[in-house]
């Protein structure tokens, strides 16, 4: 195990003005195990407390209560030990605006230890590998957001460290750069460098990770790899527009076809989960005609983390906040 | 631990070469100061010659530098809060102190360096100051340099907001500038004056400055500037060094 979190907790005192407090629990109780060599995400919405928790992962704040070990220390007793063997990217990035990229490179490099020589061989291999010597010494803030990006993730990687945190490192990239980006953290893993990353893009955490945890107000709602997280809740799921007066007897109708697992109302449709889509949407069909509940529309697909998250939290992580 | 400061020392240096016209508009001001000013209290009964009446003048203009040029230094390193790039060297291999020493050293050899272009300008217009005066005049400076970036980045790391540090050093940069006899003499003024003055450390490295410009070395003034200068710019440095320390506490 490269990361063995056990009930990280929170809680912020944030200040509400004219010098009133609020007490904000963050993350309230997370478990988190992850293997070395793996593509970890937490996906979550916004202010789940995924920032928090890769914060206390990475030694930046102390856990209010709980242990977390990261690659083989403890972040409470062992801060130091620990910042030697991972990597950080955070949600801002965190690149010096003003200095040219290989500046910041060259700079990380010999704070973790290496020669200028050293430094400037590993610079030119990072800024080959992330395709950005040609913008290498023109200062980062004349750069694009990807391309800041891009430097964000050479730096945290100058160290060849074996654990890399990412958080929410797709935000505000185009689909190209996403693609990119992802690929890049693929290539870490064939390196045998563990990622942890946060997301809110359930298509993300669907095509990268090995193993997800999805968070919702700062507790781990649901845990394992994208496919079995589906299974869960069955393999394919029906969407249905019946008119609203329809929706009720409808769901109580579908409820006890033997291959529905469940049947959820969402604004005016009605999704139902069904095992075996394809074998089955004909059965569906009659069942709903012999019912006497005339179709608008109709639709097939394979369930997909929202699916899961909904689930779990009654809410659909599109229109979560 | 030396090693990474000297690492960020190297890096804001370059940084600042690489765009040396801010340091040089930094002290655009006080040379105003100096070509305007000094004439115009030349001409008054309170000046002598115009050498006398800038080796009176060039070292209030010298800690105006020191004050206007090193309290600002902290803005910046809102932004770099805010962008997360402390926050990233605070979780590097980095020894946490070494990201504001690095910083305070550069600011304190780019005040040394600001320095003698002022008093080779004032040179040029014909003053002559003691040159081991002058010397130790530049070691106080860069004890000035010191406490005011300490205080400015020790402002930044604590409040984080550029709104609240400018309101801040508005109110206290005026009153320290008037409180220390830059323009004219604290003699000239009312009693009451000069005792408040007393507690301006900067008025007394002003007065420290003057002695030492004319080449005397025994003056009082003089330990009890570098004392006062050296013991506020400890704290200061301290209280940044430890707010950078829980950064994100
Ligand atoms: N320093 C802080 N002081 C007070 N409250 C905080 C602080 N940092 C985070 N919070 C609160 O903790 C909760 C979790 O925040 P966090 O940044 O971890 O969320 P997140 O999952 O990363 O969200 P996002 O997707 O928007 O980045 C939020 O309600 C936030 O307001
Ligand atoms: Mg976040």
């Amino acid at each position: 195990m490269i990361i063995e979190a056990h009930g990280l907790r929170k809680t912020f005192t944030a200040k509400r003005g004219r010098g009133k407090t609020e007490q904000v629990e963050a993350v309230k109780g997370v478990d988190l195990e992850v293997e070395a060599g793996q593509i970890f995400a937490v996906l979550g919405p916004n202010g789940a407390g995924k920032t928090t928790t890769i914060r206390m992962l990475a030694t930046l704040i102390p856990p209010t209560s709980g242990t977390a070990i990261v690659a083989g220390h403890d972040v409470t007793r062992d801060p130091g030990k620990v910042r030697e063997n991972i990597g950080y990217v955070g949600q801002a990035g965190g690149v010096d605006e003003n200095s040219p990229g290989r500046e910041g490179i060259i700079l990380a490099a010999r704070i973790g230890g290496m020669s200028r020589k050293q430094a400037e061989t590993r610079s030119e291999e990072l800024l080959t590998a992330f395709s950005l010597t040609e913008f290498a010494d023109r200062p980062i803030k004349t750069l694009s957001g990807g391309q800041k990006r891009r430097f964000a993730l050479a730096i945290g990687l100058v160290n060849r460290p074996p654990l890399f945190f990412l958080d929410e490192p797709t935000t505000g990239l185009d689909p190209q750069n996403r693609a990119n980006l992802w690929d890049e953290v693929r290539a870490l893993r064939k390196q045998g460098t563990s990622v942890l990353l946060t997301t809110h893009y359930l298509e993300e955490a669907d095509a990268l990770c090995d193993r997800l945890v999805i968070i919702d107000h700062g507790l781990v709602v649901a845990e394992g790899t994208p496919d079995d997280l589906k299974k869960e809740i069955a393999g394919d799921v029906v969407t249905l527009r019946l008119g609203e007066s329809a929706n009720e007897p409808a769901q109580a109708l579908l409820s006890a076809e033997p291959y529905v697992r469940d049947v959820r109302t969402e604004d005016e449709t009605l999704r139902v989960y069904v095992d075996d889509g394809e074998h089955n949407l004909p059965h569906l069909l009659r069942a709903l005609e012999a019912g006497g509940l005339g179709i608008q529309s109709i639709s097939l697909d394979r369930a997909t983390l929202d699916d899961v998250f909904l689930r779990h939290t009654g809410r659909s992580l599109r229109d979560a906040d | 631990m030396f090693r990474h400061t000297m690492l960020f020392l190297g890096y804001e240096l370059r940084l600042t070469l690489r765009n040396p016209v801010w340091p040089l508009f930094g002290i655009l001001q006080p040379v105003l100061y100096l070509l305007l000013f000094a004439p115009l209290v030349a001409n008054t009964t309170v000046g002598g010659t115009m050498g006398d009446t800038l080796r009176l003048f060039t070292p209030g203009v010298l800690m105006m530098i020191a004050l206007f040029g090193s309290l600002f230094v902290g803005f910046g390193m809102i932004n770099e809060i805010r962008n997360g790039y402390l926050e990233r060297l605070a979780v590097s291999p980095a020894w946490r102190p070494a990201i504001v020493l690095g910083r305070t050293m550069r600011d304190m050899l780019v005040l040394v360096l600001q320095a003698l272009l002022v008093i080779g300008l004032a040179w040029l217009m014909g003053m002559r100051a003691s040159a081991p005066g002058v010397l130790v005049m530049l070691v106080l400076m860069a004890a000035t340099g010191l406490l005011a970036s300490g205080l400015s980045y020790g402002l930044a790391l604590a409040l984080r907001d550029e709104n609240g540090m400018s309101q801040i050093m508005q109110f206290f940069a005026l009153p320290l500038i008037l409180l220390t006899g830059i323009m004219l003499p604290m003699s000239l003024a009312p009693q009451w004056m000069q005792t408040v003055a007393h507690f301006n450390p900067l008025y007394h490295a002003v007065e420290a400055g003057r002695s030492l410009f004319d080449g005397d070395f025994t003056d009082g003034s003089i330990p009890l500037a570098f004392g006062l200068t050296l013991a506020l710019g400890a704290l200061t440095l301290t209280w940044s060094v430890s707010s950078m320390n829980k950064l994100a506490g």
